[in-house]
């Protein structure tokens, strides 16, 4: 808002903050740009999608041990046209990362990246306490309950933005997006009493509902997992 | 005490500046001493709608930068004796509108003995709609009933919640839901969202229903609130939103499709 701060002299120029980037890791099977582009083509279509604008770290841990020279520059092109930001590189070999380095991208070590495997829950005893949101959220409003559980006692509307790095359990109407695990926790769950969601993120791995939900799941209670790689929803109400 | 009311909705075109008029209008009938303010900084609409756009002299910016003083940007009403509007300006950019300088003529407003306060938003979600909203101890949220205006309604509501003063204080603002532009024939069609649903999607208390009609748009080419187009469904439904606010009760009106008289029906009329 247009508060007026008063100079300050005594302020340094400048300051340093803790920050945490959420970077979207895209891991390509393949380097043929035929291929990525009709992958990116039919994921996220023409438009505006989920992924709008994220960062995204190039992840070469999936590609096949391949001598292949990496055209950086031209992946970096393709995923812009789909509007996304590649910003970093990580997991490659040394060719792989010297050339990412080289396209200006920044090399991430590997540690600095959880999802990894199951280690990311280690021996920490202390829990953060779960972070209880008793009023809407609200479109264009996002919660996010850094290291560990959310629980919202209130509606989640259409373009809002629930996010944990443990579960979330929502009381009420699901009806923007929940993303659980956001650091990578694959155990992570997402319970709600009436499923209307339109993304829906454990762990990473996403799924958007714009395809109607089935009858038995559409405004049902609900709950949100991974097996294995994939992600499944499941009325709450099968399990008894 | 006075109540400062802000009429908002994020999204363009619902009917903002046409139910500010009304209802500012109609809570001076009923004897309360009330202001309407244009937030439209650029683009203002109010004093059209009115009827006293060439009356205005000065306006809100003026007054806010200390070119002139607060009585002389004053207008009064053509209709009302209670009812003044404070125009906006049409020149400068909505930069102009600071928080201080919003504030201190609000501060000059409830001293001078206004009861209500009636701030119109203009659209979107920028310095014009966050000054609008900021001050304000209760909310209008005018939607239409479709999705894109239900949205942005949303949106707002969720504004209302985190960056108002009363928020900032750790109330709440009171918050009412107003559909306008309602057509239950369409929504018996089928092609447009019921009270229900929208109700349904927002969750907050309805304070009325106003019934899309013709008189909405002779209104305001006439310069005339539509409150004051009597024995009108749009008279008489933003009479009974005013009834509401003030905690009266009041059956909801103009919801159903109107029963066609038998011998119409009869004949096919």
């Amino acid at each position: 808002m247009a508060l007026i701060a008063p100079p300050d002299n005594s302020a340094s120029p400048f300051e340093f903050r803790s920050a945490e980037l959420r970077l979207v890791a895209f891991a390509p099977a393949t380097l043929d740009p035929v291929r990525l582009e009709a992958g990116l083509r039919n994921k996220l279509g023409g438009g505006e999608h989920f992924l709008t604008g994220e960062q995204i770290a190039l992840d070469f841990g999936s590609l096949p041990e391949t001598p292949d020279a990496v055209e950086v520059a031209a992946l970096a092109a393709l995923l812009r046209r789909y509007s996304l930001n590649l910003v970093a590189a990580r997991g490659g070999n040394k060719d792989q990362l010297a050339a990412a380095r080289e396209a200006g991208l920044i090399v991430l070590s590997d540690e600095g990246m959880a999802p990894a495997a199951p280690a990311p829950q280690t021996a920490t005893t202390e829990r953060t306490p779960t972070l209880i949101i008793s009023r809407p959220v609200r479109t264009g409003q996002q919660i996010y309950a850094r290291g560990g559980d959310l629980v919202v006692l209130a509606l989640v509307s259409a373009g809002a933005e629930v996010i944990a790095d443990g579960d979330i359990h929502i009381y009420a109407p699901l009806r923007g997006r929940a993303l659980a695990g956001a650091r990578g926790d694959t155990s992570a769950r997402i319970y709600t009493t009436c499923m209307e969601a339109e993304i829906i993120s454990v762990g990473g791995v996403y799924r958007t509902l714009d395809e109607t939900l089935p009858a038995s799941l559409k405004s049902k209670p609900a709950q949100v997992y991974l097996d294995q790689e994939r992600l499944v929803i499941e009325a709450l109400s099968d399990i008894n | 005490m006075a109540k400062i009311i802000v009429v908002t909705s994020g999204k363009g075109g619902v009917g903002k500046t046409t139910t500010s008029a009304s209802f500012a209008s109609g809570l001076a009938l009923r004897g309360y001493k009330t202001v309407v303010i244009d937030f439209d900084v650029g683009l203002r609409n109010l004093d059209l709608i009115m009827g006293c756009e060439r009356r205005v002299v000065y306006d809100f910016v003026n007054v806010i930068q200390g070119e002139a003083q607060l009585r002389q940007a004053l207008i009064k009403d053509k209709h009302c004796d209670n009812l003044y509007v404070l125009p906006a300006s049409q020149t400068r950019d909505k930069d102009a509108l600071t928080r201080e300088g919003v504030s201190k003529v609000i501060d000059e407003l409830i001293h001078d003995g206004f009861e209500y306060i009636v701030c119109d938003s203009p659209a979107g979600i920028e310095t014009g709609a966050l000054m609008a909203l900021y001050f304000a101890d209760e909310a209008i949220v005018v939607t239409n009933p479709e999705v894109s205006s239900v949205r942005d309604s949303d949106r707002i509501i969720g504004i209302l919640d985190a960056k108002s003063k009363k928020a900032e204080a750790g109330e709440s603002v009171k918050t009412h839901l107003l559909i306008t532009r309602y057509n239950p024939k369409r929504v018996e069609g089928g092609d447009m969202l019921s009270l229900d649903d929208v109700q349904h999607l927002l969750r907050i208390p309805l304070i009325g229903v106003i019934p899309e009609s013709e008189t909405v748009l002779q209104a305001s080419n006439d310069g005339t609130p539509a409150i004051h187009l009597h024995n009108t469904d749009v008279s008489e439904a933003y009479k009974d939103v005013v009834s509401r606010l003030l905690g009266e009760q009041k059956p909801l009106r103009f919801i159903e499709v109107p029963k066609q008289p038998f011998w119409k029906r009869l004949f096919g009329g």
